[in-house]
């Protein structure tokens, strides 16, 4: 799926634990990234679930050392 | 429930025989297209145009599926219906699905335009039982609609990406999602159905076939011209000779034979377990 945005998925399983990273999702919008995310990453029953565009994250180290998480 | 001074219903007690009726008929009608959705997601678990999408059809194809089973157990629990014959022992005519799923679904636009139009009619009548006066039902509506959000956005989406890329995918989702419309115009029923207006005045259902199906074009129409697509508004329905148990009219006759069997697990009777 070359050229299409990515989008960083972040879920907590409990309302007492922090959101943390759970995987990434290539999706032409947002509609398509909630769903891709929420049927891709089922492995828990998350009280909370979000996407960010990865575009959006802004970067405190240096650049091009993001994660990269299949893709 | 959708007026504070009508009557709650635990069971069938005193709902009266049309709406007990007309809401037997409707939950069969949900089912139905709710196990054919199934069906057809399930088939298209292969063969999309991303991986992310296979799993997407594959997750939507297990909730649908779910909740024809939570369908079942209150047909089964309320009009004693057995929901292994329901599936097993009646004719494709009897089926009560919105016909646009008695085929295979051709090609990824009808597939969106399926996930778009015809799942989100299910998912607008689901939305319309919400605050019922039938308790039993109403108690397991909140589950079904989260589940469906996830529906609409990935049909959302789609329809979106097919649409904005022009061409003749384009072209194929909007001739499919006029047809997926022309059939919820018929499924939902005429606006002088006798069941349909027994749900409305006993509180079962908060909108009429109409209302519903004016909502349902209002929700395509915005999303059409979001993605740039021409989907034709609903004509009028020709309702002759349509029946409240199917929800189709004379010339329909139900889901492809070869559908039918592959909703069957009679063919692997030898494995259940327990008998």
């Amino acid at each position: 799926m070359n050229g299409l945005p990515v989008y960083e998925v972040f879920a907590r399983a409990k309302h007492d634990e922090p959101l943390k990273h759970v995987g990434s999702v290539n999706a032409a919008d947002d509609d398509l990234a909630k769903a891709y995310a929420w049927t891709l990453y089922d492995e828990e029953s998350w009280v909370e679930m979000c996407v960010v565009r990865r575009e959006a994250v802004i970067p405190i180290t240096p650049h091009g050392r993001l994660p990269v998480w299949g893709n | 429930m959708s007026d504070a001074t009508m009557r709650e219903f635990e069971s069938l007690e005193g709902l009266g025989e049309a709406a007990a009726e007309g809401l037997h008929h409707l939950l069969w009608a949900l089912a139905d297209t709710k196990l054919l959705l199934g069906y057809h997601y399930g088939e298209w678990t292969f063969g999309t145009p991303a991986l992310e999408a296979a799993v997407a059809s594959c997750s939507l194809s297990q909730s649908e599926l779910g909740h024809a089973r939570l369908l079942h157990a209150l047909l089964k629990k309320h009009w004693g219906e057995d929901p292994e014959a329901l599936v097993e022992q009646r004719a494709p005519a009897a089926f009560a699905n919105i016909a646009f799923l008695d085929a295979p679904i051709a090609g990824w636009p009808a597939l969106v335009a399926m996930n778009a139009v015809v799942d989100l009619a299910a998912t607008r009548v689901l939305a319309a039982l919400e605050g019922s006066t039938f308790k039993p039902l109403r108690m397991s509506i909140g589950k079904m609609l989260d589940e469906e959000r996830h529906h609409a956005h990935h049909g959302r989406g789609w329809f979106r990406t097919v649409g904005r890329q022009g061409g003749d995918d384009a072209e194929r989702l909007r001739t499919a999602a006029g047809q997926a419309l022309a059939a919820v115009a018929v499924w939902l029923g005429p606006g002088d159905d006798p069941g349909g207006r027994a749900l409305l005045n006993a509180g079962i259902v908060s909108q009429s076939a109409l209302d519903l199906l004016a909502a349902l074009a209002g929700d395509v129409r915005h999303l059409a011209d979001e993605a740039g697509v021409a989907v034709p508004s609903p004509t009028p329905a020709a309702f002759n000779g349509w029946d409240p148990r199917t929800r189709r009219t004379t010339s329909s006759r139900g889901p492809a034979e070869d559908i039918v069997f592959h909703l069957r697990g009679g063919a692997n009777a030898l494995f259940k377990l327990g008998e």
